[in-house]
């Protein structure tokens, strides 16, 4: 009975030294702000996004070909659109980049 | 000890709520080290809710009786193996295993990201404390394990039927996979509140759920498995609703996974993915609600259980407060891409999409029609099995068919003629199958024709998405065929993981249809030394035993088993007469199986009732191609895992793009 | 989009027609006296019961699981009994009632364990 509220109590105070942890390490921290996301880190973040997405398209759309999923009629009309996209994106990230 | 279980308990209330306010009061004001108090909150948390399942467990082991949920759930004579199962054989173990799952995965979750998307962790730490909150408040102040009482001689005893290695790992193994939904639908919800809709928590969450999903298919198809040599109906799943329970989730999670590949390649699908991702969680939870409250058997019982009405207050919060998120956040999740072509690889994502939600939806609608319509005109109206395996029929057998269309269109758009050539094998190799069974006399069922050709249709192309893959590879780097296989996998995880898991469904369907549409069955009363045959087997009723155990008396029938004249073997069915306490003994029938292993076939013997006279009442089933629902448990993990190997090339890729993106701006 | 409503619609329109037509009243033994067709029946068994669930059939009688009224249906019963049938456990069992006598569906018999809200179904379909 008495060891399980010792026990208990020794529960709590682990638990509460565990909380307060981050405050006991950093008394008197440089930076207590969390990282922001900027509108613009957020256009990039997409645009790098949509980007990654074009390319991997055009490397699947490469293998497709190759192994034969794809016919030479679908992919010569797919694979403009899809260059013309991921070139786009490239642009676009170069120039929200050049800007920063 | 229970005092330490309940003090644990309490503590963990506490960081719970710790967790959940202060949690987001960090993540509203921007406070770093606010946040990281509150993420250590969830840890401790974890910790103390080991404390308490120690305690517990402790408790069953040494057979301390003064614990009233012990003394209701074990007894000293119980193997030690089931004393321990015998925690979560009853609700308030059962809501303590939740909690301890949840809050395991909870600090797994923020301690893996701990470094990663800081902005969309500060917010998941609230959401994951406000769900523990719920079931930890459950467990101090509704449903606690530690109430103590004056120690009886022995306990109660844990019921025989959940005496079975299957009934030990089923229940972890399906709270693995409802609790960890929880961590996907977090990680939207902290996408949601702070505002990173972009593909990060999908990334951060995909492993999750695939985890989630697998425990929660294995853990359906262990239960699965004990219904069939356990229960002795003959059958493996009944449309139970606490069985049904389960099966939602896993659909809506299923969908889940697949939706998540268009938001990948297409960016399409943003606010999809958030509702798919918060059905299944709330899914999750009306799960453990219908399993624990016992509405399923009548709104009435319902108001006389002392849970059911919190749950039923907890799923209304999480429908209610994802609706709103979603709704909130719809701007930010409008997407430019659209569809290009109804014929293409994410259009085919989407019919599966739609399939499998229609599929889920109509189960719910069966599951909760009798509460409905007992709230609603006062008289419940129960749908049974013809409803459901009328769906599965037919959102189930398309749903099949496109695992197989599906890997063989390209992304975007495919030409028709293109699709013929693509086509062509797998369906020449699905008509040729078709017709040599309806030759073989497989037309005795119409849905189970038309699976197999389906099942064909999906094999072979499957095989040939395996062979081209290998053929390209080794075009380029000239390996031999087992090395550019192995990379071909190795280098595409995912998808050729996926192959496999759909390789297990289709299994899966072969051993569905086999054990319910191929079928034959036989019964009746035997005196010693007569037979039954069925289907080439004879089955001989040569006697009975008697044997005494510490816990049972066994009956056994003596059978002897010959298939066209073959000699194969004796088989033993019979019942078990479990001494408890009360005044009648708790039989338990104990069927006997003989497996082929060769042809996956099983005869499965199903003692009825033993007479006085010795004569014994048989019902004989004869089940074609059943094991393969159990190869395919095996199948679909070794698929699961291969999906969810660690793919470094893949993390170095998304930390490139993060980085372009702008190095983490410190605020000043 | 187009695609999604359509399959919605279809849902819902299959939903009603299967709901319509494969339903089955659940009542309790009290209720029973009003209903005609096949209904399942919900209560407690009552009594020793008697006779051969294999032969001529099982005999027994079901009165509500809870709640005062007292009435008690006797039922009869062919087809494979489960583990847990015994007097006092709950139970469901569909068929009809016929003279005064619920005359049950061969097969459907399902109990119901209280303790754990698990149906554990005696056979095949």
């Amino acid at each position: 009975m008495n060891a399980a509220i010792v026990l208990g109590a020794v529960l709590g105070a682990l638990c509460v030294v565990l909380v307060a942890l981050p405050f006991l390490r950093e008394p008197d921290p440089v930076s207590d702000e969390i990282e922001k996301m900027t509108p613009e880190r957020q256009r990039r973040l997409a645009l790098a996004e949509e980007r990654d997405r074009a390319l991997a398209a055009l490397k699947e759309l490469e293998a497709d070909h190759r192994n034969g999923r794809v016919n030479d009629e679908d992919y010569r009309a797919s694979i403009g659109p899809l260059r013309r996209e991921a070139a786009g994106a490239l642009r676009a990230l170069d120039g929200e980049v050049g800007q920063a | 000890m229970a005092e330490l279980g309940r003090a644990a308990l309490l503590v963990t209330l506490g960081l719970c709520l710790y967790a959940c306010v202060v949690g987001s009061v960090a993540a509203l004001t921007r406070r770093r080290r606010l946040a990281l108090s509150a993420r250590n909150a969830l840890i401790a948390a974890f910790a103390s809710t080991a404390v308490a399942a120690g305690v517990l467990a402790a408790g069953f082991l040494r057979s301390d009786f003064s614990f009233v949920y012990v003394a209701e759930h074990s007894s000293r004579s119980l193997a030690g193996l089931y004393k321990l199962s015998a925690v979560w054989g009853g609700q308030e173990g059962s809501l303590l295993l939740w909690l301890l799952i949840l809050t395991g995965y909870a600090a797994l979750a923020v301690w893996v990201n701990r470094n990663r998307t800081r902005d969309l962790v500060v917010w998941v730490t609230p959401v994951l404390g406000g769900i523990a909150v719920g079931f930890s408040f459950l467990l101090v102040v509704v449903a606690t394990p530690f109430a103590t009482q004056v120690a009886p001689a022995d306990g109660s005893g844990l019921n025989p039927s959940l005496q079975n290695p299957y009934m030990t790992a089923h229940p972890p193994f399906l709270y693995l996979g409802y609790v960890g939904l929880a961590v996907p639908f977090a990680f939207a919800m902290g996408a949601l509140l702070s505002g990173r809709t972009d593909e990060r928590w999908i990334v951060a969450t995909r492993r999750w759920t695939l985890i989630a999903w697998t425990a929660l298919g294995i853990g359906q198809l262990l239960g699965s498995h004990w219904a069939y040599v356990e229960v002795g109906w003959g059958g493996f799943y009944a449309w139970d609703p606490v069985e049904n329970a389960a099966l939602m989730p896993f659909l809506a999670a299923t969908a889940f996974l697949h939706s998540v590949m268009i938001q990948e390649k297409r960016g399409m699908l943003k606010v999809w993915n958030v509702v798919l991702v918060s059905l299944a969680f709330c899914l999750s939870i009306f799960g453990t609600f219908l399993t624990r409250s016992g509405v399923v058997n009548s709104i009435h019982s319902f108001a006389q259980s002392d849970i059911g009405a919190w749950f039923l207050a907890f799923i209304v919060i999480a429908v209610v407060f994802s609706t709103v998120m979603i709704i909130w956040r719809l701007p930010l999740l409008r997407t430019t891409t659209r569809l290009e072509s109804l014929v293409s690889r994410e259009a085919v994502f989407l019919y599966n999409n739609l399939l499998l939600v229609a599929l889920c939806l109509t189960i719910l609608w069966g599951v909760a029609w009798p509460i409905l319509s007992e709230a609603v005109r006062g008289d419940s109206v129960v749908v049974g099995r013809p409803y459901f395996d009328f769906f599965l029929r037919i959102f189930g057998l398309p749903l099949l068919l496109l695992m197989g269309v599906g890997p063989l269109i390209a992304w975007r758009r495919a030409s028709l003629r293109g699709l013929g050539r693509t086509f062509f094998w797998p369906a020449a190799v699905a008509v040729v199958t078709g017709v040599v069974l309806l030759l073989l006399g497989a037309g005795s069922s119409v849905p189970g024709l038309i699976a197999y050709t389906f099942s064909a249709f999906v094999l072979a192309a499957i095989g040939l998405e395996f062979v081209r893959g290998t053929r390209a590879r080794r075009a380029l780097s000239h390996e031999s065929w087992p090395v550019a296989l192995g990379s071909l996998v190795g280098r595409n995880r995912r998808r050729y993981g996926g192959y496999t898991v759909h390789v297990a469904i289709v299994l899966f369907a072969i051993g569905v249809a086999g054990a319910s549409a191929y079928d034959s069955v036989v019964e009746g009363r035997l005196t010693k030394g007569e037979a039954l045959t069925v289907s080439g087997y004879t089955v001989r009723y040569q006697g009975l035993t008697e044997t005494q155990t510490d816990h049972a008396t066994e009956v056994r029938a003596l059978l002897r088993v010959s298939r066209n004249g073959k000699d194969l073997g004796g088989l033993e069915a019979g019942k078990n007469a479990y001494r408890i306490a009360g005044p009648d003994p708790q039989v338990s029938s104990e069927v006997g199986i003989r497996t082929n292993y060769l042809t996956g076939e099983d005869l499965f013997v199903i003692p009825g009732t033993v007479y006085e006279d010795g004569s014994v009442y048989f019902r004989i089933f004869v089940k074609p191609l059943v094991n393969l629902l159990w190869l395919a448990g095996i199948v679909f993990l070794f698929g699961s895992i291969i999906a969810l190997w660690p793919d470094a090339r893949e993390q170095r890729r998304l930390a490139v793009r993060y980085d372009e993106a702008g190095s983490p701006v410190r605020g000043r | 989009m187009i695609a999604l409503s359509i399959a919605a619609v279809l849902a819902v329109f299959l939903l009603y027609t299967s709901i319509a037509g494969g339903g089955t009243p659940s009542v309790k033994p009290s209720e029973l006296a009003g209903h005609q067709g096949n209904v399942s029946l919900v209560g407690q068994v009552i009594g020793r019961p008697v006779g051969d669930a294999n032969e001529e059939g099982l005999r027994f009688r079901l009165r509500d699981v809870k709640g005062a009224a007292r009435t008690a249906v006797p039922v009869v019963y062919r087809g494979s009994v489960p583990d847990l049938f015994a007097p006092g456990r709950d139970l469901v069992v569909e068929g009809e009632l016929r003279n005064g006598v619920f005359v049950a569906t061969p097969g459907t018999m399902v109990t119901k364990c209280p303790s754990k809200y698990t149906a554990i179904k005696p056979s095949a379909p």
